[in-house]
């Protein structure tokens, strides 16, 4: 009980610093997702030692170990556009799988070519 | 009263499903037995079954879509976990990341656009490679819809887990930090537990990129798509 209430503290946290994003990107009309600038946030709050770890730890586990339960919703939104993959919708796939093989071998490449030449120096 | 009873209802079962879908991949670890498509593909028979309009069951489901954002602020620990690798090995992974997100980006844009497909497809196509609450909060932002989004980042996870022997081995992608890059930037978290099964290394790089592709394009993905639209 008292670790469940501990975790929904930590849990209302990680929703201010969401909030806090939301903020930011509102206030400076940013394209980028508050959600993206609420994670740097943390990801700066956590390196500069604001936050301590322990303060967030148990929410954090709990919200990365049951990340696909939150996009359950938004996916089964899914059924109001299956006919997108109709006929011609099919190439979608391929470009999809053609884009993924494509990103996967291009970045990879790169790192691999930049950490081989450190590592021969 | 009874519009709420009924929302609290839909969450419950959204819970349920989700559980159950837990305790069928715990039994059977297959590509298309992942949490997400099961318990998606549960709730959606459950609204077939008792004719349910996805409107409706929005009113339970919205408040799950809530928590999505907080999901994605605590994507920030495993980057701050693996802070030294990161540290150590920046600039490869940075620029490969990078290098990622503008391939990820462009290429779904200008193939989409040369078949034909409308904006709001190509909008909703463009944030694939990046993690699902990532890229529907992008494709919100630029004019895209959620939902086709989340199919779209399936199937670069679940294509990517797929093909991604095929690809490491015909483009010469054998170091495990080249292939950590490689994984989390085209397939997200799929790619990264299929990176973390082979090689721990490999895996800690992949969630790296993963988070970091997910800023970078949530950052270059609205320019570029003017851009190249």
């Amino acid at each position: 009980m008292y670790k469940t209430a501990i975790m929904i503290i930590q849990i209302v946290g990680l929703y201010l610093i969401y909030l806090a994003g939301r903020g930011i990107q509102n206030l400076f009309d940013l394209f980028i997702p508050g959600s993206v600038i609420g994670l740097v946030l943390l990801f700066i709050l956590l390196s500069l030692k604001i936050v301590p770890e322990r303060f967030l730890k148990e929410g954090i586990s709990f919200m990365i170990r049951h990340l696909p339960f939150f996009f359950v919703p938004a996916t089964v939104g899914v059924i109001s556009y299956a006919y997108v993959f109709k006929g011609k919708g099919l190439l979608l796939i391929v470009i999809g799988l053609l884009s993924t093989a494509l990103v996967m071998a291009i970045s990879g490449l790169v790192t691999q070519w930049m950490v081989r030449r450190r590592e021969e120096a | 009263m009874k519009a709420l009873f009924f929302a609290l209802l839909m969450v419950l079962f959204t819970i349920a499903a989700y559980r159950v879908s837990v305790m069928i991949y715990g039994k059977h670890r297959r590509v298309y037995t992942t949490p997400v498509i099961v318990s998606t593909i549960l709730v959606i028979l459950f609204l077939l079954v008792f004719q349910i309009p996805y409107e409706t069951y929005m009113t339970g489901g919205k408040w799950i879509d809530e928590l999505l954002g907080p999901a994605v602020v605590a994507l920030a620990y495993p980057l701050y976990q693996y802070r030294d690798i990161l540290k150590r090995m920046l600039v490869p992974v940075v620029t490969g990341t990078m290098v990622g997100a503008v391939v990820g980006i462009s290429s779904g844009l200008l193939l989409s656009k040369w078949a034909g497909f409308s904006d709001l497809i190509i909008h909703s196509l463009v944030p694939k490679s990046v993690t699902t609450p990532v890229a529907m909060s992008i494709s919100e932002s630029t004019g895209g819809v959620m939902p086709l989004t989340a199919v779209f980042v399936m199937i670069a996870g679940i294509g990517g887990m797929l093909i991604h022997p095929l690809v490491m081995r015909y483009s010469g992608l054998t170091h495990r930090i080249g292939r950590g890059v490689g994984m989390g930037s085209a397939s997200h978290a799929i790619g990264t537990a299929a990176s973390m099964e082979r090689d721990t290394l490999e895996g800690s790089i992949s969630t790296i990129a993963m988070v970091l592709s997910a800023v970078i394009v949530s950052v270059l993905a609205p320019g570029l798509t003017l851009l190249l639209l």
